[in-house]
């Protein structure tokens, strides 16, 4: 099932996602890329509803990319955040609701501060120092509840985030073989290999 | 709700619908309106017409308040009593009084209590049922007095003696063995107070204390609280917890008045040479 | 489970000698999982108006989103701040407008508008039931902001720990004519 992480560290956030398409019992790839850069330093893991999920993406992405242009400069975690959690709020209220759950990383380059959303389809949006969605977040949280630490060097996060994805692997049934993970610090967004 | 305006369009908004409609179907079902359960009477009397009310406010088993007001201002010589969801009653009363003022700037003259009454029903039916009020309206106009009752569905009664709400069949039993044709205003008082109290302590949804609005052609009286049957005995002692108990981790102060301190500069000697 | 208990929450508020107070707890779950434990459930409206909004998180969300733009139209056209009664029909009438889509509220309150509104303590939530039990056999009349503290801050902590949906962490205002105290409480974590 679809699980994804998120941590913040000292001046970075880790964003790891799961990678399998999955339709019904079947699944159908297992090297799908379900974290996307929507602006320099903000990156977007998301889950839920196929088909919701990329569009409500792309139309994120186009729109970040659209006030970028406009205005010559991207917009700041927090009002990213803000944007996109009302469009899913207002979705909702609409025949057809986009089914997405996202975690939003981003750092903030004018505080030069690591920000890290939890947003569900819901327009459910909370600021957390560590988050995660589907499944794996019943054992992940926990695990993350007892290691995670704000300060910790992104060889530490890393190391963490490996703790949370082991225990998932090792105790979930239906868990997910792959990851990919996103990091976003100072420099803007890379991958990651585990 | 979808597009926020502060010059908002009259009428209902349904975009919560299709939104709540959406989440029952993931398995979220809507709560339930706080409907309070209440005693309301009316009755006719020699020079006017008496409202009673009582004052207790439920959700559910829960007494929400203690002392709430039912008896609702339509304009100064029509009242409304009202029963059902809280809400409904508040505003369909806000909305006609509203309207009843500016009818009676239009026309120039005092309104009389079957336009209040109109309004209401056509309002009501309007909605089907879904505004949940059920009211008695009562008053006195050109005409003399007028009562009222309004069921949520839009139908109306005229009657010398009425009662509504979940406490509305204590309120008449009270009302049918002693009602008489004009009565004195004392008379009619004290059985307005006797109808709302079979309610208080026979219908668990009503409670607390009596309100009771006496109207006559030249003066309207709001004798709130008329009667407090049930009043809260002083507590035996206080549970007052000693300064420091609650230990907190963080404390922000905001001052909302800005201070000043100004040091006088040591001031130099005007030169008078 | 009903949409008022799916993100779960609660608030208090209470009256004492010139000062009011109102405090939330800081849980967002979904359902019994545990997601933040610092989501704010009272907001600040004007310098004195506090405004707590339990219930379906994206909800108050927006209605805070709703709000703050409703009040900022308002001291635009009129060049003054909003009163809190007048703020209290606001928040009534917005509520009211969305059919189906109540939500119960905590009336604005300030120094003297919530004189008008309770005369002791009003409550919401998941643990609004809870609440009324606590406030009840704590709340006295005229107490000092100091001890109006001491009695929101006991309702409060020991209501939610009788609630699974609620708790996490308490955060308590104590409004006064000249200024406004914010505590955190540290609470339960289970």
């Amino acid at each position: 099932m679809e699980t994804s992480f998120a941590i913040t560290g000292k001046g970075y956030v880790l964003v790891a996602s799961d990678t399998t398409a999955a339709r019904s019992i079947v699944k159908m790839k297992t090297d799908e890329d379900k974290i996307k850069v929507i602006s320099p330093h903000l990156l977007m893991a998301y889950s839920g509803e196929p088909g919701d999920t990329i569009q409500f993406a792309e139309y994120v992405e186009r729109n970040l990319r659209l006030f970028h242009i406009r205005n010559n400069y991207a917009l700041r975690p927090s009002a990213a955040a803000s944007w996109i959690r009302r469009s899913l709020a207002q979705s909702l209220r609409s025949r057809k609701p986009y089914s997405v759950n996202l975690m939003l990383g981003g750092f903030d380059v004018t505080t030069d501060t690591p920000h890290l959303y939890w947003v569900d389809y819901l327009g459910t949006m909370t600021e957390v120092p560590f988050g995660a969605h589907g499944y794996g977040a019943y054992f992940g949280l926990s695990l993350l509840d007892r290691y995670h630490n704000p300060e910790a060097t992104l060889e530490e996060g890393i190391e963490t985030l490996k703790r949370c994805i082991n225990e998932v692997s090792k105790r979930l049934v239906v868990s997910p073989e792959k990851y990919k993970v996103k990091v976003v610090d100072k420099d803007g967004t890379r991958e990651i290999e585990l | 709700m979808a597009t926020v305006s502060v010059y908002s369009s009259p009428g209902f908004d349904f975009s919560n619908l299709t939104r709540n409609h959406f989440l029952a179907e993931k398995g979220l079902p809507l709560p339930k309106a706080t409907s309070t359960g209440t005693t309301i009477v009316g009755c006719v009397f020699e020079d006017g017409i008496i409202l009673g009310a009582d004052t207790r406010a439920t959700e559910g088993p829960i007494v929400a308040d203690k002392n709430c007001e039912k008896i609702h201002y339509i304009t100064e010589s029509i009242r409304c009593c009202g029963a059902g969801t809280a809400a409904d009653t508040e505003f369909v009363t806000n909305l006609i009084s509203s309207n009843m003022e500016m009818h009676a700037l239009t026309h120039g003259r005092k309104p009389r209590v079957v336009t209040a009454m109109t309004m209401l029903k056509q309002y009501l039916f309007q909605y089907q049922g879904h505004v949940g009020a059920a009211l008695v309206l009562g008053g006195v106009d050109s005409t003399g007095p007028n009562l009222f009752t309004i069921a949520p569905h839009g139908s109306t009664d005229k009657l010398p003696y009425v009662t509504m709400g979940s406490g509305s069949l204590a309120a008449m039993a009270v009302f049918e063995s002693n009602w008489r044709a004009n009565m004195s205003r004392a008379d009619a008082l004290q059985l307005v107070k006797d109808a709302i109290s079979a309610g208080i302590f026979n219908d668990l949804g009503s409670g607390s204390n009596v309100d009771a609005c006496i109207i006559t052609a030249n003066n309207t009286e709001m004798l709130r609280n008329v009667e407090m049957p049930n009043e809260r005995v002083q507590k035996e002692r206080t549970y007052l917890f000693p300064k420091g108990t609650t230990a907190w981790k963080k404390e922000d102060i905001r001052k909302l008045v800005l201070t000043e301190e100004v040091t006088p500069l040591a001031v130099e000697a005007m030169d008078t040479t | 489970m009903s949409i008022m208990e799916y993100n779960g929450g609660s608030v208090v508020a209470m009256v004492g000698k010139d000062c009011v107070a109102i405090a939330s707890d800081l849980r967002l779950g979904n359902q019994a999982l545990g997601i933040s434990s610092n989501f704010q459930k009272i907001f600040p409206v004007t310098d004195r108006i506090f405004l707590g909004l339990p219930g379906l998180a994206t909800d108050v969300t927006t209605l805070r989103e709703t709000f703050r733009f409703r009040v900022n139209m308002y001291t635009i056209k009129e060049e003054r701040e909003i009163e809190p009664e007048t703020f209290a029909h606001l928040v009534s009438s917005t509520l009211y407008e969305p059919t189906g889509g109540f939500r119960p509220f905590i009336a604005a309150t300030d120094l003297i508008g919530c004189l008008n509104f309770a005369k002791d303590f009003v409550v919401a939530g998941t643990a609004s039931t809870k609440l009324y039990g606590t406030a009840e056999g704590l709340w006295e009349p005229d107490l000092d902001p100091e001890q109006l503290f001491e009695t929101i801050s006991q309702t409060m902590l020991n209501a939610v720990d009788r609630d699974a949906y609620s708790g996490w962490g308490v955060v308590v205002h104590v409004i006064e004519k000249d200024k406004v105290t914010t505590r955190t409480l540290k609470g339960r974590m289970d």
